[in-house]
């Protein structure tokens, strides 16, 4: 169903067939109101094509020029240069790169550096006797120094001026 | 729509023409930059009423194109495919610039000509002075009038008379219905002999 404007539309420019031209025609109020209107909208046409037809381009081949210079400018960016101005986000290929990559470098990160900073077996005495409270009064000298040497896996711990050892470790 | 060639010869031609660009052979695409550019350029220039304003978009348009030449799929000709590029640019170009009607445009103390870098500086016809100066007023009501329709209005109607394409040429151009181009027209013609009826009448 067309509306007003584009019934009124088809008729000025005599796009209206035959049947929806009579019924179109027949249904205005003021048919020669109507006729003069059409009349002003084709004197209007025929002055814009008539001033605004031509406009000439001024110095047309240094307009080329310069659009040559523009392309062959373009042509010759790198192709990182010219990727980044077409897609400004990162695509999926490169989203799944960067996220196997991140995985990989963490897990060597685990492996590596945490996972030595746990040495085995090396914590329970030590543990114990660094956090066994040696009382000021019945050991004032007392002092604990530790030795430790990964590759045989040995550590040893020297102790000096201590009156008595923790009660929960002598027991063992 | 309105080819500068014979239809035959612009097919042959434009078809081999578009297939080298796509090719990236740039001196293919010069020529039909040559072949096409005063049209594009008097076209942009109706929009926006200013020579170096109408070069600039232009030469946008034609960069724009050459950027996208390998996804023409010549169901349609260049010059169809390239117009619409030049009307999605210019349109945003307006919008963005904030183009409204008023009535500032009629005001006195605007001059009715400056002179623009990119203009002749000889004119092409030895007119009469008060033809001149007759003509010159007459383009600039032209001008203004069509200064206060919207983008899109300005569009359909320079499409429409200037260029004189279908409806259905214009609605895909615009990338609208046939319905929303006839409503457009409407209006935009409307408007335009609420403005100009005393120059038109008058010739």
């Amino acid at each position: 169903m067309k509306t007003f404007e584009e019934k009124w539309t088809a008729w000025l420019d005599d796009q209206l067939s035959g049947r929806e031209r009579a019924e179109f025609e027949a249904s205005l109020l003021d048919r020669a109101a109507a006729e003069a209107e059409r009349a002003a909208a084709k004197k209007l046409g025929a002055l814009l094509r008539r001033e605004l037809g031509t406009h000439d381009l001024a110095n047309e081949e240094f307009f080329s020029h310069q659009l040559r210079e523009r392309i062959a400018r373009e042509t010759h960016l790198p192709i990182r240069e010219r990727d980044v101005e077409v897609s400004p986000w990162w695509t999926v290929g490169r989203l799944l790169w960067t996220g196997t990559a991140s995985l990989a470098v963490f897990s060597v990160f685990m492996i590596f550096v945490v996972h030595d900073r746990n040495p085995v077996e090396q914590s329970q005495y030590l543990t114990q006797i660094l956090n066994a409270r040696v009382d000021p009064v019945v050991s004032p000298n007392a002092s604990i120094s530790m030795f430790e040497a990964k590759d045989d896996r040995v550590t040893v711990l020297w102790t000096e001026g201590l009156q008595s050892l923790p009660a929960d470790y002598a027991a063992k | 729509m309105q080819t500068e060639a014979t239809p035959a010869q612009a097919d042959v031609s434009e078809s081999d023409l578009v297939k080298r660009c796509q090719a990236g052979d740039t001196e293919a695409f010069d020529e039909l930059v040559t072949r096409y550019r005063t049209r594009i350029f008097g076209m942009i220039y109706n929009m926006v009423h200013s020579e170096q304003d109408a070069w600039d978009l232009a030469q946008d348009s034609f960069v724009k194109a050459w950027r996208s030449i390998k996804r023409f799929r010549r169901t349609s000709s260049f010059y169809t495919w390239i117009y619409r590029i030049v009307m999605n640019v210019t349109i945003d170009w307006l919008r963005k610039k904030h183009v409204k009607g008023g009535g500032a445009e009629f005001d006195d103390s605007v001059p009715l000509r400056e002179i623009d870098a990119a203009a002749k500086t000889t004119p092409k016809v030895a007119a009469l002075p008060h033809e001149t100066m007759q003509r010159d007023e007459i383009r600039l009501r032209i001008e203004n009038a069509i200064a206060q329709l919207s983008p899109e209005h300005r569009a359909v109607i320079l499409m429409k008379e200037i260029e004189q394409m279908q409806y259905h040429e214009i609605a895909a151009t615009l990338g609208c219905s046939i319905g929303t181009v006839m409503s457009r027209l409407f209006y935009a013609r409307k408007k335009l002999q609420n403005l100009l009826r005393d120059v038109y009448e008058n010739l």
